[in-house]
Formats: C-alpha cells, structure tokens, sequence
C-alpha cells in the first residue's frame, strides 16, 4: 500500500518537476530543487490533494516541504483514516 | 481532465513542434487555468507545442488592453465580478453599504467599457471570451432567492459587451454548456481564492479552459449525415405501417422525430449533405419522403440509398457520390447492428444510434448533432454544395459519354472568377485550408491567427478562386497562397474543393498566377499525405514526374503541359 502511495507521489512530483529525473525525486525539498517556488509548491499541492483527494489544513501546510514529510503525511492521513 | 493529467500532457508536448503561443488575461491569478488552458489545446494540436502567457495580477483591463500586441496567435479572456470591480469579490473589503452599491455599478460600467474598446481593436489576434461564472457576494440588501438590482444591471453589462464584441468576432464560451459540464454551485473555491487568488475549484478550471480551447481551435465540422428511416427519421416501420401511418408528431408520440426532422434541415441550409440509407421499398420510401408535413424537404436528400442490401453498401455508394473521406461522415440509426455493420466497413465513419424508446436521450442526441457539424458562419457555398453536388453527378455521367473532355469543357461556357484581396475577415478561404484532404498541397492545417499572419508577410498573395458554368455555380472553391518574390511564386497552400475536380481549373490558377506575378518559376511546398492523391497527381502530370518536397515548375513547362483551358477568367476586384 505503501509502495502504491510512493509511486503515485512521484507522479504528482514528476508532472510538477518535470526537471528531476525519477531518482531526484525521493530527495526533493526546496532545498535541493532551484525550481520549487510558490507557484510550483501550490500546483504540487493541488495536484497532491486532487489526486489523493485530500485537503491540506493551513495548520498541515508545513509538512509540505520535502517528498519524504509529504510521504509521511500522506501515510499517517491514511493510517488515520 | 484532472490536474496531474494536464500537466503529464504538457510533459508530453514535442520539444521540436512549432509554437503556439496563446496570451490568458484575466484578473485573478491564473496559476492552474493556466496549465489546463495549456493541456486542453495541446491536446487538440499534439504537434505543436503550446504555451500560455498570462498577464499581470489585479489588471484585467490592463491585461487585455496588451493582447493585441503580445505577439500571440490567439488569446483567451476570463472576467470574473471581482476583476470589475474588488467590492465583488473575497480577497478585498471595501465594504457592502448599500449607498455604495451605485459606485460598483459605475465602476464596472468604467471597467467593461475599457475591456470593450481593447477587445475591439483590429489588430487582434482570434479571441475567445468567457463571461463571470462565479456567484456574486451577498452584496445588495435582498435575499438570496430574489435578483437585486446590483445583479441584474451587472448581468446586463456582461451581457451587452459579449453581444457587442461577439459581432465584432469575438467568440464567447456558451453558459449554458459551462452550466451542464460545470454546475454553478461546484465552481468557487474559497480557500484557493483566499490562500492564493486563484478563485477556481479545479474541475471548474478543466471546464472554462476547455470549451477556451474549443473556441480557439476548433474541431473539424462533419461534412455529411446519413439516416436511417424507419424508427429514425419517423416513428414506425414503412412497410408495416403504410406511408400515413409512420408518425412525428405529439400525437403519436413521436414528436423527437419532428425535432430530428427540423435538425436535419437545418444542417441541409449550413452546408451539411443530407443522404438516407434504409432498407426499405424504394417507391413506398419516394412516396413517404413526398409527404406535405415531412418537415425535411426531399430535395435536401441526395442521395437516397433505399434498397434491401446492406447499409454498409449503400454507405460506401453515398460516399462516392459525396466523394468526401469516411471520417467527414456521420451514420445515425435506430439499431445497434446496422451501426456495427457499418462501422465495420467503413470505420472512419461516426455511427450514432437514434435512441427511439428515450425522448431525453434523443433530445441530447440533437445536441451532440450540433456540436458534431457546427461551424460559426454559413457561407455563401454552403447553399450552393448540394445543387452543385448534384450537376457534379449529372456532369460527370455527360462528360463520361462525351467520348473527349475537351469538347465537353469547351461547351460547359465556364468562368473562372480569381480574387487576389488578401481578405482575412473573408472566412472561405481558411475553412477551405482546414477541411480539404484530396486536392491539399501538404495537409497543413492552419489557425485564424497563423493564416492573418501568413496574409501580412511581404509579397504574400492569396488566390481565392470561384467558378460557375452554364450548369450552374460552384462558389468559392479554390485558394492559394504564398509569397511572389523575385519572379518566384512561392506557393505554400493550395486546396481546391473535390466538388471543382475534373473542370481543370487548378490549371486555370496556376496559369493566372504566372500571368498576374509575371513569374518564370513556381516552387510548390508539397508534402505527400494519405489523402492528397489527386493533387499529386496534377502536379505529377505537370512535372512529367512523381512531386517531392519543393518541387519546381517553369512557366515554360506549364505552357507545354498544360492542357486546353476554356475557362473566362474574370478578376475580382469588389464584391
């Protein structure tokens, strides 16, 4: 299920980061990706919460900096669910 | 389309496509309209590669005032309340005193009037125009249930400039159709609106940006409609009920019959060709298509295939006397085997079912006709193709009996009207560019924007061509275009109407192009497609050999192998 999570996170990452090549991604933080800027960080986040339908609370907006804490967001939203 | 969906679409876009640029104002921030703009027409031109430029945040005004010199080939304008005036939207507050609600209207007036004059100006590039879709605030004093005066006078406003600008050829996405993709309630996103400014939920988004998309790059109109009878074009079966007992009408509860009738004749008068494939008795099918209250006239039917064979048989003779490709081609009937059989045999061809037994369904299916062989103006051709359809017919089983062609076309008193007005707002010419297969130079395909600025380049011409004969008028059915430079003709389109073939009037152009340049060389931009036979052919007939890309005529050469012309040309100068 995990796995399934995963991969379909770095879809969401690859369409909105069409520069990183698939093993970039698991690394991706706005720290390493020049191009993550707030237009790029809304549409990930759209295209996060479209494609788990999910809604991100202002509170949660922090967890959104790096594939690896929005992986682990997406898991404990779906542990929790 | 989901927004993982656009932006994987645009992933996919030809890094090496030419590109088509498309310019998106609007007020708010465009951020995922934006993308999905991009993705619908890049769906609908995978060979290119698209790209849309917004403007800037907060100037809608401003934004469109900029398109006509943004250097784009078409533009998509979004209005929303809040671009009118910030009072009607949620990211301002300015307040809601109804003493102030006279100002928003003034200020909107102020603003739409800005917007239409920058909407009118000449040097545009095509423009599609989407009206506000979002709710209004609570902003006047009267419950939700009943419109205020703020909301009606704003809806007037709107309502005004898009019929104003729509004559001026502005294309205006359709409410209705945004209503039924997109319903009103599920539109606005207030927490997109407030974190970010952009005001659309994301499926609203999808909607807007694709009926844009629609507006702006249009799909091909079908060219022709065959019908069943029986059960299709009236209720009953023919030969069980008799010719006064198939029914469409209330009473027999057969009324979607009446209003399909009514469909169909009003495709016959845009141009559409109307032809009947039934299996049925052909004098009983005579005798019940010469009923008084049919509300299809007979003579918009051509031809009428009634017979007991196949109906993929009868569709593969209709095609042949059309002589237009399958895929121009829509089939409709009440059985789901004939459609198959059909489908079967000609793939290209759209086979719709009639749904007899469910009035909603064939009341949409009214819709999806419409939308199938829509086209924005009805030209002055689109009355003449079925007359001319028919000599076409009649002329070719003539010419075949005269035993030489020569001393048919000298008889046939033909002129060949040619008009070099480089004329963009004459929309023939492109919609000639955009619908012939068989007699197309290369098969590209072209936008309103591409062609204007094609027309513009120095020594561009362009050669529109009207033949009429002693058996009647064609219309409008030939164009070229290219650059004349230096005793060179450079011709990069040319397509010619199948319903023109056999008259020899490609030869009739070509001669008065080298006439009117002056020009020793002609350098044809041909590229072989799946269809473009016959042009092949003429060129390959002049050439003496099989054409390659840049294929190169003398002058001298075309007087040795053109053939006999009888054509009166006449030159064109004013309509």
């Amino acid at each position: 299920m995990t796995d399934d999570l995963r991969a379909r996170l770095i879809e969401c990452f690859a369409a909105v980061f069409p520069e990183l090549s698939e093993p970039e991604i698991p690394r991706a933080s706005p720290e390493s990706v020049a191009e993550w800027d707030s237009l790029r960080a809304v549409r990930l986040l759209a295209t996060i919460e479209e494609t788990f339908d999910c809604v991100v609370a202002p509170t949660e907006l922090d967890e959104m900096v790096s594939f690896e804490r929005i992986l682990r967001y997406l898991e404990g939203k779906r542990r929790s669910s | 389309m989901k927004l993982l969906e656009a932006l994987q679409a645009l992933k996919k876009a030809p890094a090496d496509g030419e590109p088509f640029v498309v310019a998106l104002a609007c007020g708010f921030e465009p951020l995922h309209l934006e993308t999905f703009l991009a993705a619908h027409l890049q769906r609908a031109m995978p060979a290119r590669r698209v790209a849309v430029r917004a403007g800037l945040y907060g100037d809608l005004a401003g934004n469109v005032a900029r398109l006509a010199h943004a250097g784009a080939a078409a533009a998509a304008v979004a209005i929303e309340w809040a671009d009118l005036d910030p009072r009607l939207g949620l990211r301002n507050r300015g307040g809601w005193d109804p003493a102030g609600l006279p100002h928003v209207l003034e200020s909107v007036r102020m603003r739409l009037s800005q917007i239409e004059a920058a909407l009118s100006d000449a040097a545009l590039p095509p423009v599609a125009l989407c009206l506000p879709t979002l709710p209004l605030p609570p902003a006047d004093c009267v419950p939700g249930w009943q419109a205020g005066h703020l909301a009606l006078e704003l809806h007037a406003l709107v309502a005004g400039i898009a019929a104003r600008v729509a004559r001026g050829g502005v294309r205006v996405v359709d409410a209705q159709r945004l209503a039924e993709v997109s319903p009103p309630a599920q539109r606005l996103d207030v927490r997109a609106e407030l974190r970010s400014g952009f005001p659309y939920a994301l499926p609203h988004a999808s909607a807007v940006a694709e009926l844009f998309a629609r507006l702006l790059c249009p799909p091909a109109p079908k060219k022709g409609l065959i019908t069943d009878l029986d059960d299709t074009l009236w209720r009953g079966i023919l030969g069980e009920a008799g010719v006064a007992g198939v029914a469409w009408d209330l009473d027999h509860h057969s009324q979607t019959h009446a209003l399909y009738q009514q469909l169909l004749h009003s495709l016959a008068a845009a141009g559409v060709l109307l032809a009947v494939a039934s299996k049925n008795d052909p004098d009983l099918v005579e005798q019940a298509l010469a009923r008084e209250d049919l509300l299809l006239p007979r003579d918009c039917l051509f031809p009428v295939e009634a017979n007991w064979g196949q109906k993929s048989a009868s569709v593969a003779r209709i095609l042949r006397q059309w002589n237009i490709g399958a895929d121009s081609v829509v089939f409709v009937d009440d059985s789901p085997m004939e459609l198959a059989e059909v489908k079967a045999a000609h793939p290209g061809v759209e086979c719709v079912l009639y749904p007899t037994e469910d009035d909603a369904a064939a009341v949409a299916l009214l819709s999806r006709l419409r939308d199938l062989f829509g086209k924005e103006t009805i030209t002055e051709e689109d009355g003449l193709r079925l007359a001319s359809l028919r000599r076409h017919a009649a002329i070719s089983d003539l010419a075949f009996r005269v035993s030489d062609l020569n001393d048919f076309l000298r008889q046939a008193e033909a002129e060949l009207a040619v008009d070099f007005r480089k004329e963009p707002s004459d929309p023939r010419a492109l919609e000639l560019v955009n619908k012939t297969n068989q007699f197309n130079l290369n098969g590209v395909r072209l936008t309103e924007g591409e062609w204007r600025a094609r027309l513009v380049r120095p020594g561009a011409f362009l050669l529109v061509a009207g033949y009429r004969d002693k058996y009647g008028p064609l219309g409008k059915i030939a164009a070229v275009a290219g650059r004349a430079e230096e005793g060179v003709l450079r011709i990069e389109t040319w397509v010619m109407s199948c319903r023109a073939f056999g008259r020899r009037i490609e030869h009739g152009c070509l001669a008065a192009l080298f006439e009117r340049f002056g020009a020793a060389e002609a350098i044809f931009d041909f590229q072989p497609t799946p269809r473009n036979g016959p042009l092949q052919a003429f060129l390959g007939e002049l050439l003496g050999a099989p054409p390659g890309p840049a294929a190169r005529l003398t002058r001298e050469r075309f007087a040795q192998a053109c053939p006999p012309l009888f054509h009166r040309v006449r030159e064109v100068t004013h309509d």
